[in-house]
């Protein structure tokens, strides 16, 4: 099993991780929508990191279940939490100033997606993308 | 290091090719350059060219709109090029429909209908 | 005794088979031996009989090939999995009565032949349903790959105007495919209008709805307009009532008056020619 991961601290990061999960994604085999997918899916996950906890982590490894092969990526940050989830996961809410595209933009494109928080102790995001 | 994207300046038209992954940092002084741009040479349109360019997320996305709001408010029209299928794809998924945004195939065609935005 | 029951088997054949034939034939209701001819019944009927024949006397890789062979034919004649673990079991029974009424059977033996048929039959069941549900598999997934083939293709029409003829239901996995195909197409034809002709779609419920409208905003952002055409009367009627808004497209009922339109947006025409 293949782990890779990048710490984000700054804004230069966010360009890191989403090249990281381009190269990934590109080995695992998938075409050039679903690579367009990943990055911009890490990308957003990444930017959330950045603005809203200041430390984290992005980390991308190749999954299987079964005969699917898919890219599992896991956004982790140690900031203040997700008060209210449900409404993070509305469409149009935003608290940075955004489009507001930020989490219910990646639920859309990955396949799976499952966030866990603790306020107060931060949240982990694990998104995934099975190749079809 | 900073990159600048170039701006060129074609008879009343300026034409940005984006050639590389845009950073925020770039994105940003981007959008500055091509104001301070318009502003200096009076252009009436702007073609942005996004060939090259494998994804956008909704930041970027918001500086591009951005970028086309303040324009429209010094007078100048702009028509984004070259969107690239997976781009397009990830764009509706995310949410984000750039609705009123002017589009064209490749930068050819998109002259071509800012000329007639314009004359129109 | 492994040796004597193949060689009985292969003895009376015959025999056997007819009573299993007829015995197989109760099963009324299965479509094989109604619409099947008397010789393809026959053949088959045979050829089951000397797969389990070959299952005791030959070697693995030959019955293995054979039941292959086998098994590709009863998927393709339609045998249900129930009708081919009846066939198993009724020939077992077959072939006891048989046996015991020739006399072969007797105290001494009948549990060695248990025992074999024990240790015969169920493998046997087992590798030919195995085989039996890796055929089907195989089948389903050609025929899934031929209908994603034929979902969505686009067609140029004249210089900068496209067709995709959507036909058949839309679930969420096609929408994605008939985007992609969209989009890759308008780019390759360098289309300026794409005609989404709808007319083969049988129910536009909201969800359909929702994945032509992402479709049109996808292909406005590459650069090109997109036109729902072949819109029936009840399908107008349906995107009404579910209060889907489809004002910000252009929709046309025929494929003609969209071409038109199409051609108009493009700053052509057709015009008739006079005869000279």
């Amino acid at each position: 099993m293949n782990i890779d991961s990048v710490d984000i601290v700054t804004e230069w990061d966010i360009v890191a991780a989403r090249q990281l999960g381009r190269n990934e994604a590109k080995k695992v085999g998938f075409g050039t929508v679903d690579q367009a997918r990943i990055t911009t899916a890490i990308s957003e996950l990444a930017r959330n990191i950045y603005l809203y906890t200041g430390k984290g982590n992005i980390a991308i490894k190749e999954v299987t279940e079964g005969n699917l092969k898919g890219l599992l990526v896991i956004a982790s940050d140690e900031g203040p939490g997700i008060a209210d989830v449900r409404r993070a996961l509305e469409d149009g809410f935003t608290t940075s100033g955004g489009l507001g595209a930020g989490l219910p933009g990646v639920k859309r494109l990955m396949d799976d997606f499952k966030i866990e928080t603790v306020v107060g102790e931060g949240t982990k995001i694990s998104a995934t993308k099975w190749l079809r | 290091m900073k990159m600048r994207i170039p701006i060129l300046k074609l008879k009343d038209c300026l034409i940005v090719s984006i050639q590389w992954e845009l950073d925020d940092q770039t994105a940003i002084s981007f959008q500055e350059d091509l104001l301070e741009k318009l502003h200096t040479t009076s252009a009436r349109g702007v073609v942005i060219d996004l060939t090259p360019i494998d994804f956008i997320d909704s930041f970027i996305a918001k500086v591009l709109g951005d970028v086309i709001n303040m324009s429209g408010l010094m007078g100048a029209k702009v028509v984004i090029t070259g969107i690239q299928p997976a781009v397009a794809i990830t764009l509706i998924e995310l949410g984000i429909r750039l609705e009123n945004v002017s589009t064209a195939l490749d930068l050819e065609n998109g002259l071509e209908k800012l000329e007639r935005e314009l004359e129109g | 005794m492994n040796k004597q029951i193949a060689g009985y088997i292969n003895e009376h054949l015959d025999e056997i088979l007819e009573r299993w034939t007829i015995k197989m034939e109760d099963e009324k209701d299965d479509r094989f031996f109604q619409i099947m001819s008397e010789k393809v019944i026959d053949n088959t009927v045979r050829e089951f009989g000397e797969l389990v024949v070959f299952s005791l006397t030959e070697s693995e890789e030959v019955y293995r090939v054979k039941l292959n062979d086998f098994s590709v034919k009863i998927v393709r004649y339609g045998w249900s999995v129930t009708f081919v673990l009846k066939a198993l079991t009724n020939f077992t029974h077959v072939l006891y009565d048989k046996m015991n009424e020739d006399g072969y059977l007797n105290e001494q033996n009948i549990i060695s032949y248990t025992e074999i048929m024990t240790n015969w039959i169920t493998p046997l069941t087992h590798s030919i349903v195995e085989a039996y549900s890796n055929v089907w598999d195989r089948t389903v997934h050609l025929q899934k790959m031929a209908l994603q083939e034929l979902s969505a293709s686009l067609i140029p029409m004249f210089d900068k105007i496209s067709v995709m003829p959507l036909v058949g239901t839309i679930d969420t996995e096609r929408a994605k495919l008939i985007m992609e195909n969209l989009l890759h197409g308008v780019v390759k034809h360098r289309a300026e209008v794409v005609l989404l002709d709808i007319t083969g779609v049988p129910v536009v419920d909201t969800m359909v709805a929702h994945h032509i409208i992402q479709a049109a905003d996808a292909v406005r952002l590459v650069g090109a307009k997109c036109m729902l055409v072949g819109i029936r009367p009840e399908i107008a009627q349906t995107i009404v009532a579910l209060g889907i808004n489809l004002n910000d497209f252009t929709t046309t009922s025929t494929m003609q008056r969209g071409v038109e339109k199409a051609l108009a947006l493009t700053n052509r025409a057709i015009v008739e020619v006079k005869d000279k």
